[in-house]
């Protein structure tokens, strides 16, 4: 360990050049191949899943690679980094004149949603393969475009490009859908670009008042985080500024009562596309209302703060009820999705270190659980074109691995300790406690309500005999279990999962960091005694 | 101190290890898993036994703490608190736990997924044994999790509708609790600032105006999870769906009496006003479950009553005993320390022969079951002294300690709780006084009904013995649910809790509570004997008094309770609100206010065009000309 640790921390400051340029490589890979696979249509398929794969494979390589080295040299003695940004890098796009450059880097907050970037892209990725799809070629093409959006947007310190790269990855989104998506797709497509396009811009807008009021002249975070320390904005401006964001970027992140595009959208989204968008594109909304919007204008944050914590326990709750009355499949998948949102809303309206660490952990777990359960619901309706939990039932026998997988994946979305959901809940449940009893309360009452439509989804897929419409079907097509082409995804997600719930400072350490460089610790304890300090003791006594 | 510390990792980590090793290979080698979660169990009891024998351990407390993680203001700690109460749990879930493996060995030999049986048992022992170990409540509140997560997966592994029901039921039920008990952990971090439970027992000794009584409720609601207090009983009886060494070790011996542990763990962490409703609690599950044993036929749910019953009883003994060791003239005859663990002491002791003969029952029954081809109907067995005379001794043994006829081990240990009930609540006194005649009159029932007469079924008449694999489990818990009421089957470090710590009667108080164990215990059997018959073929009660009959098989409809509530109530308000979800939120409200500003117009446009793509290329178009006006192109 100390000698990887040492090879890390010579790695990072040796080769920072290096480092930078890979941030434009996990862009750039994706898009280039993208850009070719949807151009070109006469190479061979072994060639153009050879392309795809590369396209899918470097960002996640690279998100593994340079989240290890940002995770080493956290509190490294002579490169001491407490969560600030790293790798930066800058490119002039020739909009200088207006402030804007393509300027790369991660912080301790965004290092960890890079790597979920990355692990989630690889897995929707090679998941497509598997898809029976008109035109593999483009699908294949359009989610490394949404790729390239994605790693982009979250490695992105110009706020400007972290809107754009936003919209790079949500345009291609709009096409899958109404190109390979399933039932009433095109007016569903409509009705998610409409919400995602009106959300975009009022953030975009958003975003524009900040540049316009701070008067740096610059969309660089950094240099509009200085200014804004220095000179905050007249409360009113802030007000409405991020009354503005809020509803933007709230949209984006489906909360309550903004939401109802998200489950009909990925209950008709293809599964790798349904991946991305709840896994990780989603996650932009929450990284703007977290790394930027609160941050900058925080008198606004805490303005509207009390209104969003009831807005969230309305996804925790009237969702989480509305979640158990689902019978399609994927509709509650993408319904219990948003109700996770509500944690993760709560605890940044805390606008505290422990709200905001957890709501970080919980964004990166949700990423994984997410984007696993809405591939296994599509590896389930591959095999029985059916998604109607009261015509399924008895798969168990038939497939065991995807039932175990579905078991883990459902449980570890329910926060089961072991997964890494579970750390994001238990802070989050933590920091609200502190703020509100009642909004604690209401909030752990989740944990009941996930269990209830979780298992009961799993019981009625996998338990008991076969239904009828079951068994009319089983009586003409067999199911098989998956193949390995499926197994290696799922099994990448899950590992993930697993990992991060076992050792959990693999992320927690920079999310800590990176929220202490933006909020503060608050409330004060109330006790004498203080959280344990970060020794271990061994005492004895009788 | 070096040596217990590597021990006590081992013993936590080789379950852990062999459940992944299984969960990785064995999923489809059911011999191979057996040997691996047996090979496991027997290593872990093995290390246990050497380290409370060999006095490796000196009984001092082994507290570590190690950060695992933090954010912000939380930490969260990973340790070990071994101290002598931990040490008795320990001894008994690895202890039972070995011979529990040993004897799913045999019955669940010819069982398809043995892979899967195997993996959950793993994960199981893994869990309970960190439960034991834990330094602090947050990480407790973890394998609580883990625990109630291998027991689902264990009661629905023979994946019928009905077992996953029963999974279902257990694992939200259980998630009720710790709804509660999540909230009172998280208000006892607020409040203290760690949930170390070493450091709190000093934080409460030094500022006792800290803790209060919500906090202790709210703790406690876990308790009625995992140890199936009333009201949150409901999930024990069907977990019984589960195979029938599941039944023993996870409902039976071990996990249900986390909750017990639990109790005792943070036994200084109760106001008197929750003292109150701990017994209140334990003393309605006491007799509430013990009668609803009467209207059953079926082996495993009688048995799984009992252990409700028992349980109530164990969670009644703490709250008697603690509440007493509070009394000013008790603390100054015996010292506060000493008085304050009285209830600790006399719920564990019972706890750990409870162990030995509950676990022996279950064996017992399943024994039988596996004889009679499934059969559960103890009306439909019979004759089987004959057939199988292992079982029956052995379970005449675990019929007799759990009426708690001298010198058995129930009798020990029930004595020291009817003491401490007597000394301290009389009411109290008279409910488990009379639990104990009804928890006699229904092990009669179960035992003349299905061990005497002749056969009274294919099954019963075709039964023969189980194999050695099977017994040798058998004999040796029987041999401890004999003799467990006497310090020498147990390593010195567990004198302190099994001994010290209970008050036993002496004098004339010894002589009446010799009495009324005996009149309770034996009266109770004869009086079994005297109304339902050995050997009957009927329940009698149900044929001469139907009306009380159907009064014990109504278990006080809490289950028709609960369901109208979930089907009733919960259910349709989830639908109203997905109605409203529909039609209101996404229907009127949002597409509403949103063509009320003008974009209607836009969209109707668009939507006409019928083409997503021409809307992206628009948007593109913008873009491009933005980029163009920006960099001063035109």
């Amino acid at each position: 360990m100390e000698s990887l640790q040492h090879f890390l921390l010579n790695c990072f400051s040796q080769h920072s050049g290096l480092n930078s340029a890979l941030l434009y490589a996990a862009i750039l890979a994706p898009l280039i191949m993208g850009g070719l696979l949807i151009i070109t249509d006469k190479l061979p398929a072994s060639t153009e899943k050879l392309l795809a794969s590369i396209g899918f494979a470097i960002p996640a390589l690279i998100a593994i690679w340079l989240w290890s080295l940002y995770n080493a040299s956290l509190g490294a003695p002579g490169i001491f980094n407490d969560g600030g940004w790293q790798f930066i890098t800058t490119f002039d796009t020739g909009l200088s004149r207006l402030g804007i450059s393509l300027k790369l880097g991660l912080n301790g907050i965004s290092a960890p949603i890079y790597l979920l970037a990355g692990l989630v892209g690889a897995a929707a990725g090679f998941y497509a393969f598997n898809a029976k799809v008109e035109n593999p070629r483009v699908y294949h093409g359009l989610l490394l475009i949404m790729l390239a959006g994605l790693m982009g947007a979250f490695s992105s310190i110009d706020i400007f490009f972290f809107y754009f790269f936003h919209e790079l990855a949500l345009i291609p989104t709009f096409i899958m859908l109404g190109l390979y998506g399933g039932r009433q797709s095109r007016s569903i497509a409509l009705e998610l670009t409409i919400y995602l396009t009106l959300g975009a811009m009022l953030s975009l807008t958003g975003l524009i008042v900040l540049y316009v009021k701070s008067g740096v002249n610059s969309f660089d975070l950094i240099a509009l985080t200085t200014q804004l320390a220095d000179k905050p904005l007249p409360e009113n401006i802030q007000n409405y500024a991020f009354g503005m964001l809020l509803l933007g970027f709230g949209t984006l992140v489906s909360l309550w009562p903004l939401h109802s595009w998200a489950p009909r959208g990925y209950a008709a989204a293809p599964a790798s596309t349904a991946m991305l968008h709840a896994g990780v594109l989603k996650k932009f909304g929450l990284l703007g209302l977290i790394q930027i919007a609160a941050p900058l204008i925080p008198m606004g944050a805490a303005h509207w703060a009390p209104l969003l914590m009831w807005l969230a326990l309305g996804n925790v709750l009237i969702i989480g009820f509305v979640t158990m009355a689902q019978d399609d499949l994927k509709q509650m998948l993408g319904y219990s999705s948003v109700m996770h949102m509500g944690y993760i809303f709560l605890a940044f309206a805390t606008l505290s270190t422990t709200g905001i660490g957890g709501a970080v952990t919980l964004m990166v777990a949700h990423g994984l659980s997410a984007a696993l359960l809405f591939m296994l619901a599509d590896m389930i309706e591959r095999r029985t074109k059916n998604l109607d939990l009261g015509e399924l039932g008895g798969l168990v026998r038939q497939a065991p691995t995807l039932a175990a997988f579905f078991v883990v994946a459902t449980l570890a979305s329910a926060g089961l300790p072991g997964f890494a959901n579970f750390w994001g809940e238990l802070t989050i449940f933590t920091a609200l406690f502190g703020h509100s009893k009642l909004l604690a309360a209401g909030a752990i009452v989740g944990i009941v309500i996930s269990a209830v439509y979780g298992l009961r989804a799993v019981s009625k897929i996998f338990f008991g005999e076969p239904t009828e419409p079951m068994s009319q079907f089983l009586k003409t097509n067999t199911i098989t279990d998956l193949s390995a082409a499926e197994k290696r995804p799922a099994i990448l997600l899950i590992f993930a999962l697993l990992v991060i719930g076992f050792f959990p400072k693999l992320i927690t350490e920079s999310i800590n960091a990176g929220a202490r460089r933006l909020y503060a610790d608050k409330p004060v304890m109330t006790a004498t005694a203080q959280p344990t300090s970060p020794v271990a003791s061994t005492q004895a006594s009788h | 101190m070096q040596t217990p510390v590597t021990l006590l990792f081992l013993i936590l980590l080789i379950p852990l290890i062999s459940g992944i090793l299984i969960g990785l290979f064995c999923r489809k080698q059911g011999a191979l898993a057996m040997v691996l979660s047996v090979g496991s169990a027997g290593l872990q009891m093995a290390l246990c036994l050497y380290l409370l024998w060999s006095e490796a351990w000196d009984g001092t407390t082994i507290h570590l703490n190690y950060e695992w993680m933090r954010l912000g203001l939380f930490s969260f700690n990973l340790g070990f608190l071994f101290d002598k109460n931990a040490a008795l749990m320990l001894f008994v879930v690895n202890f039972v736990g070995f011979w529990i493996h040993l004897f799913s060995a045999g019955y669940m030999k010819d069982d398809e997924a043995r892979g899967r049986f195997y993996l959950g048992m793993s994960i199981f022992m893994f869990s309970m044994t960190g439960l034991v170990i834990s330094s602090n409540l947050m990480m407790m509140f973890i394998f609580w999790e883990l625990v109630g997560f291998s027991s689902y997966m264990l009661i629905g592994h023979y994946l019928t509708k009905n077992a996953a029901n029963a999974a279902n039921k257990a694992f939200i039920v259980n998630r009720v609790g710790d709804f509660g008990f999540l909230i009172g952990i998280i208000w006892a971090y607020w409040v203290f600032g760690t949930t170390d439970i070493a450091t709190l027992q000093s934080l409460v000794a030094q500022r006792p105006d800290l803790l209060i009584t919500p906090i202790s409720l709210l703790l406690i609601a876990g308790v009625l999870g995992k140890s199936a207090q009333v009201p949150l009983h409901v999930w024990l009886p069907d977990a019984m769906e589960g195979p029938t060494p599941v039944s023993a070790l996870i409902h039976a011996a071990t996990m249900v009496a986390a909750g017990v542990y639990l109790l005792g763990r943070i036994y200084f962490l109760y106001t008197p006003t929750a003292l109150d409703a701990i017994i209140l609690i334990g003393g309605i599950t006491a007799v509430f479950a013990a009668i609803c044993a009467f209207g059953t036929r079926d082996i495993k749910k009688i048995l799984a009553y009992s252990t409700l019953s028992q349980l109530g009883y164990l969670v009644a003994a703490f709250g008697l005993g603690t509440e007493y060791g509070h009394r000013p003239e008790v603390i100054a005859e015996h010292g506060a320390n000493a008085a304050a663990l009285f209830g600790v002491g006399a719920a564990n002791f019972h706890l750990t022969t409870h162990a030995f003969f509950k676990a022996l029952l279950f064996l017992g029954a399943g024994s039988i079951i596996h004889a009679l081809h499934h059969e559960q109907d103890i009306f439909k067995m019979g004759g089987l002294w004959k057939s199988m005379p292992v079982t029956s001794i052995t379970f005449a043994v675990a019929v007799l300690a759990i009426t708690g006829v001298p010198p058995l081990a129930g009798f020990h240990s029930k004595d020291a709780i009817l003491y401490i009930a007597y000394l301290d609540n009389p009411i109290t006194f008279y409910l488990l006084t009379g639990t104990a005649m009804l928890t006699a009159l229904y092990m009669g029932r179960l035992w003349f009904v299905a061990f005497w007469g002749k056969p009274r079924s294919v099954n019963a008449s075709h039964a023969h013995e189980s194999s050695w694999v099977m017994l040798i489990p058998l004999i040796v818990l029987a041999l401890y649910s004999a003799l467990g009421g006497f310090m020498v089957m147990y390593p010195r470090a567990l004198h302190f809790l099994l001994h010290d710590s209970v008050l036993h009667p002496e004098g004339a108080s010894y002589t009446l509570m010799l009495a009324i164990s005996l009149i309770a215990g034996i009266g109770g059997l004869v009086l079994a004997a005297v109304i339902y018959k050995p050997g009957a073929a009927e329940d009698r009660v149900q044929q001469k008094a139907p009306a009380l009959y159907a009064f014990f098989a109504s278990k006080l409809y809490f289950d028709e309770i609960y369901t109208f509530y979930v089907k009733k109530i919960q259910d349709r308000v989830a639908i109203i609100l997905n109605f409203l979800d529909l039609f209101l939120v996404g229907g009127l409200l949002v597409r509403g206010s949103a063509g009320m500003v003008g974009l209607l117009g836009m969209i109707s446009k668009l939507s006409l065009t019928g083409n997503i793509q021409t809307y992206v290329y628009w948007f593109l178009i913008g873009i491009i000309g933005f980029w163009l006006y920006a960099t001063g192109v035109f």
